[in-house]
C-alpha cells in the first residue's frame, strides 16, 4: 500500500530525508520513531504530496504520488499532530464536509454511525468542535478516515498531548482499522504506544532509517534500549 | 464538493457573531437609507408637480400683454426627479432642479438641494447608493478577508489538501458562499425599491428593466471585490495581513481613486470660472446683432438685407413688424452664442469624463458609479440633456412670442398686446430622459471597463488559487 524507493528530500545543503526505503502492507501498522528533525514528518509530507522529493519516489496503492497527487489522496486519510477542524461546526457537520470533499455523500445516520464507530459519545455528535478535547477531535479524524474508506492512514504524532485513557482508546481504534486492512504509517515519539499498536517499527535519525523491526520480535525494554543507542543517548542506557 | 463548501462556509459565516452584527448593521442602514430616500423622493416630486402646475397657471393667466414683456417675464423649466434616483441620487443634489427661461439669456439650473443646506451637508447623506457603493464592498472585505487565511490558522488547510480537494472547486465554493449574502442583500434592496416605486403615483415611468440593469451593474462591481478579497486572503499568510491589505484596496478603490480622478480631470481640463464664462458670452454677444438696438451695426446690415429681399425702401412697407423680426434675429444670435459657449463647457465635461474613464482602469468604483448614475438619470450627462432641452424650449418660446408680434403689428407700432388666450397655445415643457438602451450605449466604455475588471479579477483569482 505504501512504498518508498530511495526517497530523498534536500533543502539546499541540508538533507531532511536520505534514500528512504519503506514498505507498509495492507493491515500493517508501521511506527516511525525518532527525535525531532529525524525526517518522520518529511516522509509523511512526501507521501501526502505536500512537498516534492529531490530524488526517489513514493507510491500509494501502486500510484506514484508525484505524478498522481489527487488520485493518491482518494486512498488515504491523514491525521496531523493537532487535528484542527472547523470550530463552529459540529462533529457531524465536519465529518459531512470532509467526507464530501473526498467524494462521499453520506446521510445523517451514516455520519453518526462512523462517529460512533470511531468511539465518539453520541451526546457530542451535534456539539460544536470548539468544545472538543484533542482526543475527541482525533476520534472525528478517525471517523473521517472510516467514512472515506481509506486504504492508507498517515498519522503524525497523533497521541502527543493525549491523556493515557484517550491514547489507549486511540490505539484500539488503530487496531480496529488494521482489522479492516488499512495500512497505517504513524510518526511518533511514544515508544510505549508504538510497541503496543505497531506491527513494524522503524527508528529514524538525521533523515536515515537506522533500524527496522517486526514489533512482535522485540520487547519494550529492548526497543527502548535500541532507540536510545541509535540516538546516541548512551549515558541514559543502563 | 462545491455544494458542500458553500454549505460549510455559509454555516461558518452565520455562526460568527461579527458577521451577524455586520449583516444586521448593513440591513439597518439600508432600511433607513431607503426610508429617508423615499421620503425625499416623494417630497421632491410633490414640490415638482405643485411648482410645475403653479408656474403654468401663472403663464397661462398673464392676461392681455405684450409678447416681449412676457418673454422677459419668463417661465421655468423644472427637472423631474426620476424613479431610480430613489436608489442613486448621483449629482442631483448639486445640479439644480429648475432653469429660468427668459429672453436673450440662457440661465443655468438653480435651486440645488445643496444650496438649501448648511455646510454640514458636505458630510453627505445616508442614501442607498452610499450603502451600495461604499458599505457593501466593505461588507465583502469583512466577510471574506479570512476565507483562506483561517484555513491556515486553524490547521484545516492541510486536512483539505490531504482530502484531495481540487483548488478551483474550493475557491468556487468559497466565492459563491461569500457572494450569496451580498446577492441576497442587493436583491432585497432593489426589490424593495422596485415595490416602493411601483406603488408611488406616476411621477416618471418606472421600468423594471432599468432596475435590473442597475442591479447587474452592482453585482458585477461586487464580483470584482469578491475576487480581489479572496485573492488577497489566499495570498496573505495571516488574517491580520489579509484584513489590512483588503481594507487598503477598499480605501484606494472607493475613496482615494474617485477623488484623485476628480482632481486630475479638473486639472487637465478645467472649466472656465463663472466670470470668464460671462465675459466670453458678453464678448460674443457684442460682436453680433443686438435685437433691442436698432442702431447696432449688425442691426443696420440686417435692415438693409431685409429691405432688399422684399424690394421696398422703407421698413413701414414690410408686411411684418421689423422690430419683432430684429428681436427674433437677435435671439437667434444670442442662442448661437450660448450654444457655442455651453458647447465648450460640454466639451470640457466630456474630456473630464474621458479622463475619468481612463482612470477607471485603476478602480472598479468609477465605471460602476457612472453606470449607476446613468441608469438612474442622475448623472451630469442627463443634466446636460435636460439643460439642452430647456434651452431648445426657450428658443422655441422666444420664436413663438416674437412671431406673434411680427405677424400682428406694423413697424413702429407700439402698445400691442396679445390676447389673454394666446399664452395657452404655447406647448408645456416636457422632458424625456434618454432611454435605457441609449444610456448603456453612451456608457459602453464604462460597461467594457467594468466587464474587464470582472473577467481579469476572476482570472487572477482562479489562476493563483489553482493549488490550495
Amino acid at each position: 500500500m505504501i512504498i518508498t524507493n530511495n526517497l530523498t528530500k534536500k533543502y539546499g545543503d541540508f538533507t531532511a530525508l536520505d534514500q528512504l526505503e519503506l514498505s507498509v502492507k495492507e493491515g500493517d501498522i508501521y511506527c516511525l520513531l525518532g527525535a525531532n528533525g529525524a525526517g518522520k514528518t518529511t516522509t509523511i509530507n512526501l507521501l501526502l504530496g505536500f512537498i516534492q522529493p529531490t530524488s526517489g519516489s513514493a507510491f500509494i496503492n501502486q500510484l506514484k504520488v508525484e505524478e498522481n497527487p489527487l488520485e493518491t489522496k482518494r486512498f488515504l486519510a491523514y491525521i496531523p499532530e493537532n487535528l484542527m477542524l472547523y470550530p463552529s461546526l459540529s462533529a457531524v457537520e465536519n465529518l459531512d464536509y470532509f467526507s464530501g470533499i473526498g467524494g462521499k455523500s453520506l446521510n445523517k445516520s451514516q455520519l453518526e454511525g462512523f462517529l460512533e464507530e470511531a468511539g465518539l459519545q453520541s451526546g457530542a455528535f451535534h456539539k460544536r468542535i470548539e468544545s472538543f478535547s484533542k482526543g475527541m477531535r482525533q476520534k472525528v479524524g478517525i471517523a473521517i478516515a472510516l467514512a472515506k474508506d481509506a486504504k492508507v492512514l498517515l498519522l503524525d504524532e497523533p497521541t502527543s498531548g493525549l491523556d493515557p485513557k484517550a491514547s489507549n482508546e486511540f490505539g484500539h481504534l488503530l487496531q480496529k482499522l488494521r482489522g479492516k486492512g488499512v495500512a497505517t504509517l504513524m510518526a511518533t515519539h511514544d515508544l510505549f504506544r508504538a510497541k503496543e499498536v505497531a506491527t513494524h517499527i522503524g527508528i529514524m535519525k538525521d533523515g536515515h532509517l537506522k533500524q527496522q523491526f517486526v514489533a512482535s520480535d522485540i520487547s519494550l525494554s529492548q526497543l527502548e534500549k535500541t532507540y536510545l543507542e541509535t540516538m546516541d543517548y548512551k549515558t541514559l542506557v543502563s | 464538493m462545491i455544494r458542500k463548501t458553500i454549505k460549510k462556509e455559509i454555516k461558518e459565516l452565520f455562526r460568527d457573531g461579527r458577521v451577524r452584527i455586520s449583516i444586521f448593521i448593513v440591513l439597518l442602514l439600508l432600511g433607513v437609507a431607503v426610508w429617508i430616500s423615499s421620503r425625499q423622493y416623494q417630497n421632491t416630486n410633490q414640490d415638482y408637480a405643485a411648482a410645475r402646475l403653479s408656474e403654468r397657471e401663472v403663464w397661462d393667466n398673464q392676461g392681455e400683454k405684450n409678447p416681449h414683456s412676457a418673454a422677459h417675464y419668463g417661465t421655468y423649466a423644472f427637472k423631474p426627479k426620476y424613479p431610480l434616483s430613489l436608489v442613486d441620487q448621483g449629482v442631483d443634489k448639486y445640479a439644480g432642479t429648475s432653469i429660468f427661461l427668459e429672453a436673450h439669456k440662457r440661465n443655468e439650473a438653480q435651486f440645488s438641494a445643496a444650496t438649501d443646506q448648511t455646510g454640514l451637508s458636505r458630510f453627505g447623506d445616508l442614501t442607498p447608493d452610499f450603502i451600495l457603493l461604499f458599505i457593501m464592498p466593505l461588507f465583502i472585505v469583512l466577510l471574506g478577508y479570512n476565507s483562506f487565511t483561517k484555513e491556515r490558522e486553524l490547521g484545516t488547510h492541510s486536512l483539505l489538501k490531504s482530502a484531495g480537494a481540487r483548488g478551483w472547486k474550493i475557491v468556487l465554493g468559497k466565492w459563491i458562499a461569500l457572494f450569496l449574502p451580498v446577492l441576497a442583500i442587493t436583491t432585497s434592496l432593489l426589490l424593495l425599491a422596485g415595490i416602493v416605486l411601483s406603488n408611488l403615483p406616476d411621477y416618471g415611468v418606472f421600468q423594471w428593466s432599468s432596475l435590473v440593469a442597475m442591479g447587474l451593474v452592482y453585482l458585477l462591481y461586487y464580483a470584482v471585490f469578491t475576487n480581489l478579497v479572496l485573492w488577497v486572503s489566499h495570498w496573505a499568510k495571516r488574517s491580520g495581513i489579509s484584513l489590512v491589505v483588503s481594507l487598503s484596496l477598499w480605501i484606494v478603490a472607493c475613496l482615494a481613486a474617485p477623488k484623485a480622478a476628480s482632481n486630475i480631470a479638473e486639472a487637465r481640463h478645467p472649466y472656465p470660472t463663472r466670470q470668464e464664462f460671462a465675459a466670453n458670452v458678453l464678448k460674443d454677444k457684442e460682436a453680433g446683432l443686438d435685437g433691442h438696438n436698432p442702431w447696432n451695426k449688425e442691426a443696420k446690415l440686417l435692415e438693409e438685407q431685409v429691405l432688399a429681399e422684399h424690394g421696398v425702401d422703407s421698413l413701414h412697407q414690410l408686411p411684418f413688424n421689423f422690430n419683432a423680426y430684429r428681436m427674433q434675429k437677435g435671439e437667434e444670435h444670442e442662442a448661437e452664442v450660448y450654444f457655442k459657449q455651453y458647447n465648450y463647457l460640454k466639451e470640457q465635461y466630456q474630456k473630464q469624463s474621458g479622463t475619468y474613464r481612463s482612470l477607471a482602469l485603476l478602480s472598479p468604483f468609477l465605471p460602476a458609479r457612472f453606470l449607476s448614475m446613468g441608469i438612474a438619470h442622475t448623472d451630469y450627462a442627463t443634466h446636460w440633456d435636460f439643460s439642452d432641452a430647456a434651452e431648445n424650449y426657450r428658443i422655441a418660446t422666444q420664436k413663438f412670442l416674437n412671431d406673434n408680434t411680427a405677424q400682428n403689428t406694423k413697424y413702429g407700432e407700439r402698445g400691442y398686446k396679445a390676447s389673454a388666450d394666446f399664452w395657452k397655445q404655447l406647448p408645456a415643457f416636457d422632458y424625456d430622459p434618454p432611454c435605457l438602451d441609449k444610456v448603456l450605449e453612451n456608457n459602453s466604455s464604462n460597461l467594457m471597463i467594468l466587464g474587464m475588471w470582472t473577467v481579469l479579477s476572476f482570472i487572477l483569482l482562479f489562476i493563483s488559487t489553482k493549488k490550495i
